[in-house]
C-alpha cells in the first residue's frame, strides 16, 4: 500500500501502536513519523518541543526515541519558533508549524541550514498563547488553579483545561472578546496551513468517527513521500486515502480562519491606519522610546542569521539623541523584505513594544511593492538578480 | 531668523561629483544649503546611512550616482535604485514627508542638472519647514 502516497494528495492517517495515539495531538501522527525516522536510521536527529507543564515547552534537538514520545501533544501555549534551534549537523525531521517552516527556509536562504537536509513536518496552526496571559486567564475567566491543570486542548472551536476534576470548556470567540486568548501577531496571521513544509498535518478536515485519533496529512514535495513512507513501511503508521468530503471541509475551515484573520488585522491595524503622517511619526518616536536596548527581538528573530557583529548593533550608539534609535531603523529596513509575522520579537520584548504589528506595517508595503513573500520557498527577492543591458 | 534647510548630497566619485564640480566651475548659482558626502559608487551608500542622515538633523537627502549602465563599477547603481525602493517606503510609513528624499543620476557634465536638483530640493525643504526627526535642545 505504501506506493499510494503520492504529492498533492491528502491523506488521513494514524500511529499503530495505541500509547503513540493516545499520547499524540490527533492520532500521533507525527510522533510515530519521527519514531519511524529515527529508529530507520532515516534521520539523525529530531527536533521536538520537550514539555515543561502545561505552559511551557523547550526545543530540545535529539536523537532519544523516549523524548520524541514524551513530547507527543500540541502545546499551544508555548510560543516558541523552532527555526534557530536547526543545525547543519546531518539529516533532521522536526515538527513545523507554519512560522516554523518559513524561518527554516530563511535560515536556509542564509545558509545556516542546509534544506535538503531538513524534513518540515507542518502543522497547521491556528494561533498559539503567550504563557503568563494564558496562566491569567486560566485563574480569572477559567477560575481553575492554573497549578491544577494537567493538560490543555482546542477542540470544534472551544479552548479547553483539563483537571484531575473533569474539563472546562469555553469557545475562542468568548474568551477573545474578554480579552484573552491567541497571541496578538496570530489572530491576524493568514498562513494556517504549512504548504512550504514537506508535509501539513493537522485535525482539520479529519472525519468524525476518527476525530482526535487521526491527522488529516497532506503531501507536499518528494521529501515528505519518502518520510511518509518510511514510517509506512517500517510498520510503524496506517493511513487511508482521505475523502473529497475531508478536503472541502479543510478547506472551508482554513477560509474562515483566513477570513477571521483578516478582521483581526484591520482591528489590530486601524489605531495606526487612522493617524495622519506626522502622528504616526509621533506615534513611532513615543513607543520606541520605551526601548530598554536588550536586544532580544534581535537574538529572537526567526529570520535574521548576522550574529552578534550584526549592522544594527554596530550602528547604534548608546549615548545619541537620535529622535529614533538606529538599531530600530536598522532592524525595520533589513526586515522589510523578509518579516515573516511570526510574532515572536513582540513576545519576547520586555516592554512591550508592539514589535510585530510595526514590522508588519514597513513590511507589508515592500513585500506587496516586490511581488515576494518570504519563507514559502528558496525564491529570494527580486531584486537580488540584478539585471545588466548592454 | 529665516528657517534655511540642510541637505545632504551623497555623490559618486565619477559622476555626480564631477556634476557637482562642474556646477561650481560653472558658477551655477545654487543655495548653500548642501553638506556633500562623497563616495567611491552609488552602490556604497547603504540605505542606514541615508536614515542616519535625518537622525542626525537633515532635512532632505539627495541621492546621487551615474546614469544606469555608466556606472564604474558596472552594476552597483542598479543595487541603488533597488535599495532606494525601500528607502522609500520607509520614509512614508515613517511619515516624513516624501519629499524630503531624491534619487537622481548626474553625469559629470551635468553641472546644471545638479544645481537644478539642489535647487528644488532646497525649495522643497524650505516649504516643509524643519524635518521632525531632527534633534533637540543643544547638540
Ligand atoms: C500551536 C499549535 C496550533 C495548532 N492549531 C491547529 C489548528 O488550528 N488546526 C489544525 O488542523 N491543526 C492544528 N495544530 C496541529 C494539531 O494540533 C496536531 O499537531 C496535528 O494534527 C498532528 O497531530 P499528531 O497527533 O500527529 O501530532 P503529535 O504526535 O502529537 O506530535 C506533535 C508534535 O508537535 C510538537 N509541538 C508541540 N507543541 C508545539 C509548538 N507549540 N510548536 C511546535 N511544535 C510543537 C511536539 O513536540 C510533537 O513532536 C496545531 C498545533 C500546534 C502546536
Ligand atoms: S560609480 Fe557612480 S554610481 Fe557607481
Amino acid at each position: 500500500m505504501s506506493d499510494t502516497i503520492e504529492i498533492g494528495k491528502g491523506y488521513i492517517a494514524w500511529a499503530k501502536d495505541e500509547t503513540t495515539r493516545g499520547k499524540g495531538a490527533s492520532g500521533g501522527f507525527v510522533t510515530a513519523l519521527m519514531v519511524a525516522a529515527l529508529e530507520k536510521k532515516f534521520v539523525d536527529n529530531v527536533l521536538v518541543v520537550k514539555k515543561k507543564g502545561v505552559y511551557e515547552g523547550i526545543p530540545t534537538m535529539t536523537n532519544d526515541v523516549e523524548k520524541v514520545l514524551n513530547a507527543a501533544g500540541s502545546l499551544h501555549s508555548a510560543p516558541v519558533n523552532l527555526a534557530k534551534y536547526v543545525k547543519k549537523s546531518g539529516k533532521v525531521a522536526m515538527p513545523a508549524k507554519p512560522c516554523d517552516a518559513r524561518g527554516v527556509i530563511e535560515q536556509a536562504k542564509r545558509n545556516q541550514v542546509d534544506i535538503e537536509n531538513v524534513f518540515l513536518i507542518g502543522l497547521n496552526c491556528g494561533g498559539s498563547m503567550s504563557p503568563v496571559p494564558t496562566i491569567r486567564m486560566v485563574k480569572e475567566l477559567y477560575e481553575l488553579d492554573p497549578a491544577s491543570v494537567v493538560s490543555e486542548e482546542i477542540l470544534r472551536g472551544q479552548l479547553i483545561f483539563n483537571t484531575n476534576d473533569g474539563e472546562k470548556a469555553i469557545k475562542i470567540d468568548e474568551v477573545e472578546d474578554k480579552g484573552y486568548g491567541r497571541r496578538v501577531s496570530c489572530r491576524y496571521c493568514i498562513t494556517n496551513i504549512p504548504e512550504m513544509a514537506d508535509l501539513a498535518c493537522g485535525n482539520w478536515g479529519v472525519p468524525k468517527d476518527k476525530f482526535g485519533n487521526a491527522t488529516f496529512v497532506q503531501v507536499l514535495t518528494e521529501k515528505g513521500v519518502e518520510i511518509f513512507k518510511n514510517a509506512v513501511d517500517a510498520g510503524y503508521i496506517e493511513f487511508e486515502s482521505a475523502s473529497e468530503k475531508s478536503s472541502k471541509m479543510r478547506e472551508k475551515i482554513d477560509s474562515t480562519m483566513r477570513n477571521l484573520a483578516e478582521e483581526w488585522h484591520k482591528k489590530v491595524f486601524s489605531e495606526v491606519d487612522s493617524l495622519t503622517s506626522s502622528d504616526r511619526l509621533a506615534y513611532y518616536i513615543d513607543v520606541f522610546k520605551n526601548c530598554i536596548d536588550c536586544g532580544s527581538c534581535r537574538k529572537i528573530c526567526p529570520v535574521c542569521a548576522c550574529g552578534d557583529d550584526s549592522k544594527c548593533l554596530q550602528m547604534e550608539y548608546e549615548d545619541d539623541s537620535y529622535k529614533l534609535s538606529m538599531f530600530h531603523m536598522v532592524r525595520l529596513l533589513h526586515l522589510m523584505d523578509s518579516c515573516i509575522g511570526c510574532g515572536q520579537c513582540e513576545e519576547v520584548c520586555p516592554v512591550d513594544i508592539p514589535l510585530t504589528m510595526i514590522h508588519r506595517r514597513f513590511a507589508e508595503r515592500m513585500q506587496s511593492r516586490l511581488g515576494h513573500i518570504p519563507g514559502m520557498n528558496m525564491d529570494t527577492p527580486p531584486f537580488y538578480e540584478v539585471e545588466l543591458r548592454s | 531668523m529665516e528657517f534655511e534647510p540642510e541637505i545632504v548630497a551623497f555623490c559618486c566619485n565619477w559622476c555626480s561629483y564631477g556634476g557637482a564640480d562642474t556646477a561650481g566651475v560653472g558658477r551655477m548659482q545654487q543655495p548653500p544649503t548642501t553638506r556633500v558626502i562623497r563616495v567611491m559608487c552609488s552602490g556604497r551608500i547603504d540605505p542606514a546611512f541615508v536614515l542616519m542622515s535625518f537622525l542626525e538633523g537633515a532635512d532632505a537627502v539627495l541621492v546621487t550616482g551615474c546614469h544606469i549602465n555608466d556606472c564604474h563599477y558596472i552594476d552597483a547603481n542598479y543595487k541603488t535604485k533597488n535599495r532606494f525602493e525601500f528607502l522609500e517606503e520607509m520614509v512614508d510609513e515613517l511619515g516624513l514627508e516624501p519629499e524630503r528624499l531624491r534619487l537622481e543620476w548626474i553625469s559629470a557634465s551635468e553641472g546644471e542638472k545638479f544645481a537644478n536638483a539642489i535647487k528644488e530640493v532646497t525649495e522643497n525643504a524650505r516649504k516643509l519647514g524643519p524635518s521632525p526627526l531632527r534633534r533637540e535642545g543643544v547638540l
